[in-house]
């Protein structure tokens, strides 16, 4: 599972692509890559667990919304999660994820920006040839 | 390069597209800009100007001005008025962060008070108010607060001894919107916000000392008349919106929108621009919670206002009402509301989205605090950490013109990854320290991102709207202490 940032896509804020050979590898990916926007994940512990369970109506939907808890849990618990599994269902309706994190600490972390939604803009999951892929778009 | 072939030009500072540039537009595009700055404006403007004029219910123009540059659906400086019982309301058209806006305040102090106590007056500031990644406010409010916080805005906090008596006064709209309802919010918009009052966030967002710049722009007389009386009297400009709390009521509702507009029968050419009729229950709902949005954001700014009067007079040993740290005014601009406009020879209540764009009511209006009734509405246009603000005002000609609107920055033209390729933050930091700008940053690649390179000339914006009779300029405001999330 790998994540690129796009430098030209969105002028005032952060745009990745991210694909894997799985599902859940493509969700881990994403997650990872908020991650990476908010901190050096070099500095970040694990000692927090976190799970996630999550409903939706179609994988677009349930990717959108797990990244939008990440966000949540960073605002509301002070949290920022370094490491993800993630098993999506084979219908792509719904998840459960365990995420390994640890609260801010603005001495060890090394922070970067403050993500603070996820844009639909150019947002979808897409299944070409044996490849998950998809683009998203952040706002900071 | 846009292609302006396609434009008519209404004057040497505006442009119009018109209907017949693209199927399904129901107005004109009219852009402002200088021709220099039209033709350093990115076609995305164009593009997404065009396709809000294909919105159910716009009327006259889609209108964007000269800062514009590509947003999501609704270009960032787009204007669009809609008929509030045919037109929709869009959350694209206001933008995630609600009532995003700026804060202008003076002082009596002048910048040889200020200069040499300016490292200890910033450090202190950075220390009152959080700014970066999931900081939280000092401020313990609690979620059953939330209701009456976000209906009465400033208003709350003057009632609770968090504003000064005249401080409403000098919000746009009184310090808070009317038709907030917090059942229309969701818990977890609540539950990010509650507690992030007081905090600055992170991105464009910032809190600058600045002083008077006659070298680049004053008008004594009217300067003057917001209690500008020395020619390098220093001011605090504060720049931030509804934080976690608005961003969460957009996310929510785009997701509403997107699955509501097929009941509609409604179809965009952007997904981004997803909307609902105004008059349909989803567009109040999304309507009331955009307001309490809008409302937070207000408080939001007040709180740090208390913080940064706090640390005036801690340092300065004198208490801020002695150091005259009034508020000149504090704007919006992202937001939605139903204003009274004439148009095509008569009244109406209008729907105005601004969205990166600023209220420039004029001379007499009712809603121009009466302090300033007879000159016109304050207008602030933030630039970059480097190349400083305006203090301007409202015009009669805005209210014929734009639905009472003007430009609110000066517009990125370079995404943040290329503003890092070109200059390390630690190296900006110091370049801006030489030239007497002391900068606090949360992190070094926040401020790398927000160089002054990476935006448009504001004095070149600026000129276009003053030369378009939209907003008179007051004054130019150069940074010497900034803050950064």
């Amino acid at each position: 599972m790998t994540f690129k940032f796009l430098p030209d896509v969105a002028l005032a804020d952060i745009a990745f692509e991210a694909e894997s050979d799985t599902l859940d590898g493509l969700f881990e990916a994403c997650a990872s890559a908020v991650t990476d926007i908010m901190v050096d994940p070099s500095t970040l512990g694990k000692g927090v667990e976190r799970k996630f369970s999550l409903e939706s109506e179609s994988i677009d939907r349930l990717l959108y919304d797990f990244l939008t808890e990440l966000i949540v849990a960073k605002d509301v618990d002070s949290l920022l999660f370094g490491e993800f599994e993630v098993s999506v269902s084979p219908a792509g309706t719904s998840l459960e994820a365990l995420a390994r994190g640890e609260a801010i600490d603005r001495v060890r972390h090394r922070l970067r920006n403050d993500v603070k939604a996820v844009t639909m803009h150019l947002f979808g999951v897409k299944h070409i040839g044996a490849k998950w892929k998809t683009t998203v778009v952040l706002d900071i | 390069m846009p292609d302006t072939s396609v434009m008519k030009q209404v004057s040497d500072v505006s442009w119009d597209i018109p209907v017949s540039y693209k199927p399904g537009m129901n107005v004109p595009a009219r852009i402002y800009a200088t021709k220099k700055l039209l033709d350093a404006m990115d076609s995305g403007v164009i593009e997404q100007a065009t396709n809000v004029a294909c919105l159910p219910g716009i009327v006259r123009y889609s209108y964007a001005m000269a800062d514009a540059h590509w947003g999501y659906g609704f270009p960032i400086g787009g204007v669009a008025a809609f008929d509030t019982e045919k037109g929709v309301i869009s959350p694209g058209g206001v933008g995630f962060d609600v009532n995003c806006g700026m804060r202008l305040i003076r002082t009596n102090l002048r910048f040889s008070d200020v200069k040499p106590k300016i490292k200890e007056l910033v450090d202190l500031i950075f220390s009152l108010v959080p700014a970066g990644v999931g900081v939280k406010g000092s401020q313990n409010f609690t979620q059953s607060q939330m209701g009456d916080i976000t209906s009465l805005g400033v208003r709350w906090c003057a009632e609770n001894d968090l504003a000064w008596d005249d401080d409403p006064a000098h919000v746009e709209e009184g310090g808070f919107i009317k038709g907030a309802d917090i059942s229309k919010v969701s818990r977890q918009a609540i539950s990010r916000g509650v507690s992030q009052f007081g905090t600055l966030g992170s991105g464009n967002h910032y809190l600058e000392i600045q002083v008077v710049d006659p070298a680049r722009y004053l008008d004594r007389g009217l300067a003057g008349e917001f209690g500008i009386i020395y020619d390098d009297q220093v001011m605090v400009m504060i720049h931030c919106g509804s934080r976690g709390f608005g961003h969460q009521v957009c996310s929510d509702y785009l997701r509403t929108f997107e699955s509501g507009m097929k009941r509609f029968g409604i179809d965009v050419r952007d997904r981004d621009l997803a909307c609902l009729p105004f008059a349909s229950r989803e567009g109040q709902d999304y309507y009331s919670a955009m307001v309490c949005a809008a409302n937070f954001a207000f408080v939001n700014r007040q709180i740090i206002v208390n913080k940064v009067r706090e640390a005036f007079s801690r340092v300065f040993r004198k208490d801020a009402e002695s150091l005259d740290m009034h508020l000149i005014y504090d704007v919006c601009h992202n937001v939605a509301k139903v204003e009274n406009h004439s148009y095509d020879g008569s009244k109406a209540k209008v729907l105005v989205h601004r969205k990166g764009a600023t209220r420039s009511f004029g001379p007499g209006h009712p809603d121009v605090p009466a302090a300033y009734r007879s000159i016109g509405q304050p207008v602030i246009i933030g630039g970059s950490m480097e190349t400083g603000s305006y203090l301007l005002i409202g015009t009669q000609k805005a209210m014929e013109d734009t639905f009472g609107s003007t430009a609110h920055g000066s517009g990125r033209t370079m995404s943040r990854t290329a503003a890092k390729r070109e200059v390390r933050g630690a190296e900006l930091q110091r370049r801006m320290l030489d030239r007497g700008i002391y900068v606090k940053a949360a992190t070094m690649d926040g401020l790398a991102e927000e160089a002054g390179m990476a935006y448009k000339d504001i004095s070149e914006v600026v000129e276009t709207m003053d030369r378009a009779g939209i907003s008179k300029k007051v004054a130019a405001l150069r940074p010497v202490g900034n803050i950064k999330g």
